[in-house]
């Protein structure tokens, strides 16, 4: 089963020079961010939309936007860590299939090794995302450790279940349709947290659109603090999901043979 | 004498794909011998060696390797199966130190000291991509991939298809070097029967998903024969020696599966020796003919 982890990562040999760049640059460009906040230009044009204050905004809501910047510091080195398309498209290319169906492993092997693979990847990202939280929180007060540890839980587990939603449709496609898996497993990620949140939807489509009531600053940064603080319901999701799409999918690799 | 045991062994194994249909194939192919696989494009030989390999599922019919029955969960008895096809499947960046970096994880037996070894001895560069590679240096990649896992057994679908003839012999040469041991056994596919009669001792001869002949290649040959004779004459043979008849504008030329007999019974006839090539045009175009397709 290493081997093929090995192979899989040597696919994404191309990704991983990128992942470098952008941990290197996220690195360089959250600190000069944090410092910037603390002492610098940033911290100034705070306190100035403070003063002026046109658009209302409290201090929090200066810290929740400065949150959100950090958030994505955190969430790109994990995002660019890997994407399976790539795995699935550069074995379709190869004919890899050849290869993998005469070497001494099961189906439900091969399979799993792909699924060891996206959590091999994720979590050198997490670690590394974590050092560079610990960094982070100590040059800060805009976020804490833990929150941004919250932050990459949750990053790291919703970018896990779209690899792990992606793996099914491309088992369930074969290979050469790993465009119509992205666009599928998009669209089912979409419904899914529309239907899960169908309420909230609803009350701040009725607020804003109906009542014409403007945003409600509670409603609009609940899902921050959502995410800040309840990651672990994220990480559980995610452990589901990719437990699910391991079990359908060995279902219809062994079905139809040939798709890994 | 010890008992004949069989490497391959295929019970009335059928898979329907609609079109097409593998039907009720059943054969054997013993230790330490070089079977010879043959048939026309088409004909089934690289779905029954998927289907032995268990890449796909047979509809019905048993299937044993090495004496042990063919199901999902025998992937292990691949780590005595070297397999090479007509397409090398390892991706075009990888060189032979990547594959060896691979291979050496997923096989127990991998020897990397007989890989880079095979790599030397076949002229492949270890650090240029496999990608490019010549058709000639692709195929034999898979042979140096296949031979450095210590395999009992190599599998192998058209390795010699579109290669010249220096090529072609070279990898001959190789194979015969690794049926010197006893117990190493090859299944090779291949429609260019003139490689497969330098090398097999036994041939399975499929054609539209069906078995016409197997058995031993030497058999095979000296009981088939080519009867050439006048267009009047040829009506004169019995028909249970006649595989199939050519009749031209300047006579007939018979295949018979008795040449014996038919040199007892038709004295006054030429009869030729007939090549694996002439037998397989034979039988096919009977079957043609059968099937009212032929010409």
């Amino acid at each position: 089963m290493k081997g093929l982890i090995i192979k899989d990562i040597m696919c994404l040999r191309k990704q991983l020079t990128l992942f470098f760049f952008v941990l290197f640059g996220t690195v360089v460009i959250s600190i000069m961010f944090v410092l910037s906040a603390k002492y610098g230009n940033i911290a100034l044009i705070g306190r100035q939309m403070l003063e002026i204050n046109e658009n209302e905004m409290s201090q929090i809501d200066i810290i929740n936007l400065a949150n959100i910047v950090m958030m994505l510091f955190m969430i790109l080195p994990i995002a660019c860590v890997g994407d399976m398309v790539n795995v699935f498209i550069a074995d379709g290319k190869a004919g890899f299939i050849k290869i993998s169906s005469i070497i001494p492993l099961t189906v439900s092997k091969r399979l799993l090794a792909r699924f060891l693979t996206i959590f091999t990847l994720f979590g050198i990202g997490t670690a590394i995302d974590v050092i560079l939280a610990f960094i982070l929180s100590l040059l800060t007060d805009i976020c804490s450790f833990g929150e941004m540890f919250g932050v990459i839980i949750t990053s790291a587990s919703v970018i896990s279940i779209y690899s792990a939603i992606l793996i099914f449709f491309c088992i369930l496609l074969g290979y050469g349709r790993e465009v119509y898996a992205q666009v599928l497993t998009i669209l089912s990620m979409i419904v899914s947290f529309s239907l899960i949140n169908f309420k909230s939807i609803k009350d701040i489509w009725i607020r804003i659109f109906i009542n014409e009531q403007g945003f409600d600053r509670d409603t609009f940064w609940k899902p921050l603090y959502f995410i800040k603080e309840k990651g672990y319901i994220f990480l559980i999701t995610a452990c589901a999901v990719c437990i699910l799409s391991y079990i359908c999918s060995l279902k219809i690799a062994e079905r139809k043979r040939g798709v890994i | 004498m010890d008992e004949v045991k069989n490497v391959i062994e295929l019970k009335n194994v059928t898979k329907d794909y609609g079109d097409f249909k593998l039907d009720n194939v059943s054969f054997a192919v013993p230790e330490g011998t070089v079977c010879g696989f043959i048939g026309q494009n088409g004909a089934g030989k690289t779905t029954t060696i998927n289907l032995i390999l268990d890449v796909i599922r047979r509809d019905s019919g048993d299937i044993t390797l090495f004496g042990e029955p063919v199901n999902k969960d025998t992937a292990y008895l691949r780590e005595d199966i070297g397999v090479v096809f007509d397409e090398m499947g390892f991706h075009e960046f990888m060189t032979g130190r990547d594959i060896n970096i691979m291979m050496k994880n997923i096989y127990k037996n991998w020897d990397e000291e007989v890989f880079f070894e095979n790599l030397k001895k076949f002229s492949l560069p270890s650090k240029k991509k496999c990608g490019a590679f010549s058709r000639g240096m692709r195929m034999k990649l898979q042979i140096a991939v296949a031979l450095s896992h210590n395999a009992k057994l190599l599998i192998m679908d058209e390795p010699t298809s579109g290669l010249d003839p220096i090529v072609r012999n070279e990898i001959i040469g190789i194979f015969r070097e690794f049926v010197v041991e006893e117990d190493h056994t090859i299944l090779l596919s291949s429609h260019i029967t003139s490689d497969l009669e330098k090398i097999a001792d036994e041939v399975v001869f499929i054609n539209a998903g069906k078995i016409v002949l197997a058995g031993n290649k030497d058999e095979i040959m000296e009981k088939h024969a080519v009867l050439k004779c006048r267009k009047d004459e040829a009506s004169k043979v019995s028909e249970s020696l006649v595989v199939y008849s050519e009749i031209g504008d300047y006579g007939a030329e018979i295949l018979v599966n008795d040449r014996h007999s038919a040199e007892k019974l038709y004295p006054d006839m030429v009869i030729e020796n007939a090549a694996l090539e002439e037998i397989m045009i034979y039988y096919v175009n009977r079957n043609r003919s059968a099937s009212g397709t032929g010409r």
